[in-house]
């Protein structure tokens, strides 16, 4: 009980950018290469805290706001980025980070500015986390045992192929936008509940360079991709404390040869290494000498 | 009843890909299109299913125009295509690929999928078993559970064409079917190909494969750079002195 005691810190930051990442990984899971989920985030954290410290409402109601504005960003977004494709909706969608970034610091009356919002109180339990990550991972889970994953999965494969077999990409975008917008959204506001107080600069860069991270790292098909990503983005600076100043860079060196050695993130690259060992086994089993049959009309 | 592509012509900045061209196919029947390399085939394609756009002319699929719709809506529309390389999703199952093609959209039942209802699962079985049958048509059952990308290249062919078959059009264009296939599976095409005719499937055949071309198609279109040069039975075409001087070469 110490020992969870002592690292328990650890896994609610580990459970908050696993739900981050998986808002990240929504997107990219269908071919989005969008990377708005920092500022996503902020909205959901500075919506709750605004509703917890002005208006005492408790996170059991904050929490589900937060998620609705979320999705309705989520929403909006979509409809300027439906146009855009690879780079471009990555640097549309970095501004969209900054325009947050700049409203959180500007917006003084309502955001603090700078100093952020203080005082938020603190509802938001280990217990809590892990049943949103819980909720997360099985409305995702449900999406990748149905229509909607196979239909992510060809998007991002290649969305022309889907198109031309008759597949509406731009609802299955707005589709991955409003629950990647959702899941941010409702992860904000559960940090906003969780660290006291919350500040702009959490929500710039390094957020949206994390969250990316730990999608590439764990995998992008799996939703245990991101799941083992964030575990990783999370236990390596623990682990790598003792270098002290050498830290940041051992780090990108193993994010380097992570991603060198295992493109596709380690959850998908071992799984994809499982299903072809199985479908050789299948071919094995079932082929005859010619290993196909003829085509029968 | 018919596919009708009526005087398309598409230019890309000076060079004319196509131009003026006419041809027509009607369920049941397979169309020939054939031509030199850069004769303007695979353009055709692109036009007719909406990844080009025209400059003028139109396209017609039963009487509907279609010559603004995107992809999306000429796939709708009844109209399935393969592709002059290869296009599967390489990371996808050879079953995933097939069954992407039965894959219909149904907003109406997203939510069931979100909250994994078994009704939604059902479904995808269901597709799945479907796709099944269909491999079973080309003789790739064996691969159902392989990788797409780690097949050989004939049988990426055939899987791209299983696709094709799923989406159940109307009309199906097939850009080079038989390249990279043997004399054995090409015959096997043969046969998938007449017996979807034979369900009234329109089939617009682009292949280089003259042998091929002339033991199935009724009729032959030939191109030659952007132009129609000829068209007419087999027979005729092979006896075409322009077609002889531009694309036979004896």
């Amino acid at each position: 009980m110490d020992l969870l005691a002592a690292y328990q810190p650890l896994l609610d930051l580990f459970l908050i950018s696993a739900g981050f990442a998986l808002s990240q990984y929504v997107v990219l899971r269908a071919g989005v290469f969008s990377i708005a989920t920092a500022g996503l985030v902020s909205i959901g954290s500075y919506l709750a805290a605004i509703l917890m410290t002005t208006y005492g409402v408790s996170i059991w109601l904050a929490a589900p706001a937060a998620t609705l504005v979320g999705l309705a960003f989520g929403l909006l977004l979509s409809i300027p980025l439906a146009r855009l494709r690879g780079p471009y909706q990555a640097i549309a969608t970095l501004a969209f980070v900054q325009i947050m970034l700049a409203l959180a610091l500007y917006a003084e009356p309502l955001t603090g500015g700078a100093v952020g919002i203080n005082n938020i109180p603190k509802q938001v339990s280990t217990l809590g986390l892990l049943f949103c990550v819980a909720l997360t991972l099985y409305v995702l889970g449900s999406i990748n045992r149905t229509r909607p994953g196979r239909i992510f999965d060809a998007l991002r494969q290649d969305e022309g192929v889907a198109g031309s077999l008759g597949i509406s990409i731009a609802f299955h975008h707005t589709l991955a936008f409003a629950l990647s917008g959702a899941i941010a959204g409702l992860f904000g506001a559960l940090q906003a509940g969780y660290i006291y107080s919350i500040v702009p600069h959490q929500y710039g860069f390094a957020l949206v360079a994390g969250t990316l991270a730990a999608v590439i790292l764990g995998g992008r098909r799996s939703i245990w991709g991101p799941v083992v990503g964030a575990a990783i983005m999370t236990v390596l600076p623990e682990l790598a404390r003792p270098l002290a100043d050498n830290r940041l860079l051992l780090i990108g060196l193993l994010l380097v040869v992570m991603i060198v050695f295992l493109p596709q993130g380690v959850v998908d690259g071992l799984l994809q290494l499982r299903r072809r060992r199985r479908g050789q086994l299948e071919a094995t089993s079932k082929a005859t000498p010619t290993t196909t049959g003829g085509m029968r009309a | 009843m018919t596919l009708e592509i009526t005087h398309v012509s598409r230019s890309f900045g000076g060079v004319r890909a196509v131009q003026d061209v006419s041809l027509r196919v009607r369920p049941g029947q397979i169309i020939g299109l054939i031509g030199p390399n850069g004769a303007g085939k695979s353009s055709m394609v692109n036009l007719i299913t909406g990844v080009l756009r025209l400059d003028t002319g139109s396209i017609c699929v039963d009487g509907r125009d279609v010559s603004a719709d995107t992809i999306v809506g000429v796939s709708r529309a009844g109209v399935s295509r393969t592709f002059q390389n290869v296009r599967l999703l390489r990371d996808s199952t050879v079953l995933e690929n097939v069954a992407l093609g039965l894959t219909r959209e149904d907003r109406s039942s997203t939510l069931r999928c979100l909250l994994g209802l078994p009704s939604a699962r059902r479904e995808l079985r269901s597709i799945d078993e479907q796709a099944m049958r269909i491999l079973d048509q080309v003789g790739m059952t064996a691969y159902a559970h392989h990788i797409a990308s780690a097949l050989a290249y004939g049988h990426q062919r055939r899987v791209e064409i299983a696709r094709a078959i799923a989406v159940e059009p109307k009309y199906i264009l097939l850009d080079e079917p038989v390249a990279g296939m043997n004399d054995v599976e090409a015959a096997e095409l043969g046969e998938l190909l007449k017996a979807l005719a034979a369900k009234g499937i329109g089939i617009l055949l682009i292949e280089h494969n003259m042998a091929f071309v002339h033991s199935l198609c009724s009729h032959i279109y030939v191109l030659n750079t952007g132009n129609m040069l000829a068209e007419g039975t087999p027979a005729a075409i092979s006896a075409h002195p322009a077609v002889i001087a531009a694309y036979l070469g004896a």
